[in-house]
């Protein structure tokens, strides 16, 4: 069956499939934890403490009915929203994943501080007799993790598609002799990050340490780790093709010599054309690994698919990405 | 950076290596204090031994223009800032007239070599 599939359909498939299975299982574990809650409300304050302040104590009270409705319609509909974005947009197997992980974590970190929250609640009469939620959050952060991770491992790879076609006459090549073996490398980003990530972990630190709120101190590691994932990259094209990694190692896209259509340079602005910085993707599906405004190499791959990485000078890379495909085409 | 190696050229492959990464450097294409390529990446793409590269980066740490570091790598050395535009704009010079005159690159060299004897 799947050999009669076209490359297309097949992209559009998982793209779909990855769409709705998020939705799914995000909407899933979402109603999971409204039922468990339901299951308590014998047991339940009412009202029930659903915000929390900074020194730990609750300072939020609302009915058992409005707390789930939040959980249900907040959670819904950014697991809506979520999954809507990846059936429409989500080409690349790296976006499927990025958006399959993003999602599962959302839903389960709802689920977990809305079931946690209001599990330290049981039995109590008066709902301001709960303590600190901070134990709650950080299961809350934690547990939300590993399915997330497993979210992304199990989105299928990108099928290959291979290309026979020669590049286009007018695109820009780089001057190879035979024989001669060549490789472009750059790192993007860095300093940037750099700049921006210093002052988050002292805030972090610091507000941690002031309030007290120690689940501060995971938060500002994780959006450390996550801002130097998505904002240094390592940039390269050689006999493999291009590759573009994060720092970190992942994520990471490849476009193999012979699904290059063309590489040309491009003039992108993060703003304008895919909404912000880093590890992005534009309403055309286009992955973006954008981190300033200007010259940017934009890579065409089969099946509709193409790539933009702001990296300097992008004539060089351009240039050697469609001489070694032209190489690898000819067999020489 | 753009590295390219010729296996058929007379000069080994790791003093290729050196001259394009310190042409890299001269051109600014490498800043001071940034990263360069892991040696085992860099061996995987130009299809080479990873001692040729490892090779490489040793002769550009004895020239001062790189720094080895346990665990960071190699990174462009401070001091390897030297300006290098005037020699560059020399060179340019110098291509441009032995164009004119139909002279070989390595007829140009040579000519080259001898003048540093002197």
């Amino acid at each position: 069956m799947n050999a009669t599939l076209s490359f297309e359909q097949r992209v559009r498939r998982r793209q779909h499939l990855t769409g709705a299975a998020t939705t799914v299982g995000g909407l899933l574990v979402l109603v999971i934890g409204a039922a468990v809650v339901w299951s308590w409300r014998g047991e339940l304050p009412d009202p029930v403490a659903t915000h929390w302040g900074a020194n730990g104590q609750p300072d939020g009270f609302s009915s058992l009915n409005s707390a789930l409705a939040v959980l249900l319609g907040v959670g819904g509909l950014s697991v809506l929203f979520l999954g809507g974005l990846t059936w429409a947009l989500g080409k690349a197997a790296a976006t499927l994943r990025a958006m399959a992980a993003i999602t599962v974590w959302l839903s389960v970190f709802m689920a977990i501080l809305v079931v946690g929250s209001l599990s330290i609640q049981r039995g109590l009469s008066d709902a301001r007799e709960v303590g600190s939620i901070n134990g709650v959050l950080l299961v809350a952060i934690l547990a939300s993790i590993v399915p997330a991770i497993l979210a992304a491992v199990a989105v299928p790879g990108d099928p290959r598609q291979p290309t026979t076609a020669p590049v286009p006459a007018d695109a820009p090549r780089v001057k190879l002799v035979e024989g001669e073996r060549a490789v472009w490398i750059s790192r993007v980003g860095g300093r940037v990050a750099l700049y921006l990530a210093v002052p988050i972990a002292l805030t972090g630190v610091a507000v941690a340490v002031w309030f007290r709120i120690w689940p501060a101190l995971v938060v500002d590691v994780v959006v450390i780790v996550a801002l130097l994932t998505f904002t240094t990259f390592v940039v390269r094209v050689d006999r493999a093709g291009l590759t573009v990694r994060s720092a970190v190692g992942w994520p990471r896209y490849r476009v193999p010599l012979d699904e290059v259509v063309r590489a040309s340079v491009t003039q992108v602005s993060p703003v304008k054309d895919f909404g912000g910085w880093g590890w992005r993707v534009d309403r055309d599906g286009r992955l973006g690994v954008v981190l300033r405004k200007g010259e940017a190499l934009l890579v065409e791959r089969t099946g509709g698919r193409a790539v933009v990485v702001t990296v300097d000078e992008p004539a060089k890379p351009a240039g050697l990405l469609n001489a070694l495909a032209d190489r690898a085409r000819t067999g020489g | 950076m753009l590295l390219r190696l010729d296996p058929s050229a007379d000069e080994p492959l790791f003093a290729q290596l050196v001259a394009q990464l310190r042409l890299a450097i001269a051109q600014g294409e490498l800043r001071d204090g940034e990263r360069l390529p892991a040696a085992r990446e860099l061996a995987e793409s130009l299809e080479v031994n990873i001692h040729t590269v490892l090779r490489a980066y040793q002769e550009l740490r004895d020239d001062g223009l790189i720094e080895l570091r346990r665990g960071r790598g190699a990174v462009v050395a401070i001091a390897a800032k030297r300006n290098y535009s005037p020699l560059l704009k020399a060179i340019d010079a110098v291509v441009r007239e032995a164009r004119a005159l139909g002279l070989s690159s390595q007829a140009t060299a040579a000519l080259l070599r001898e003048a540093f004897r002197t």
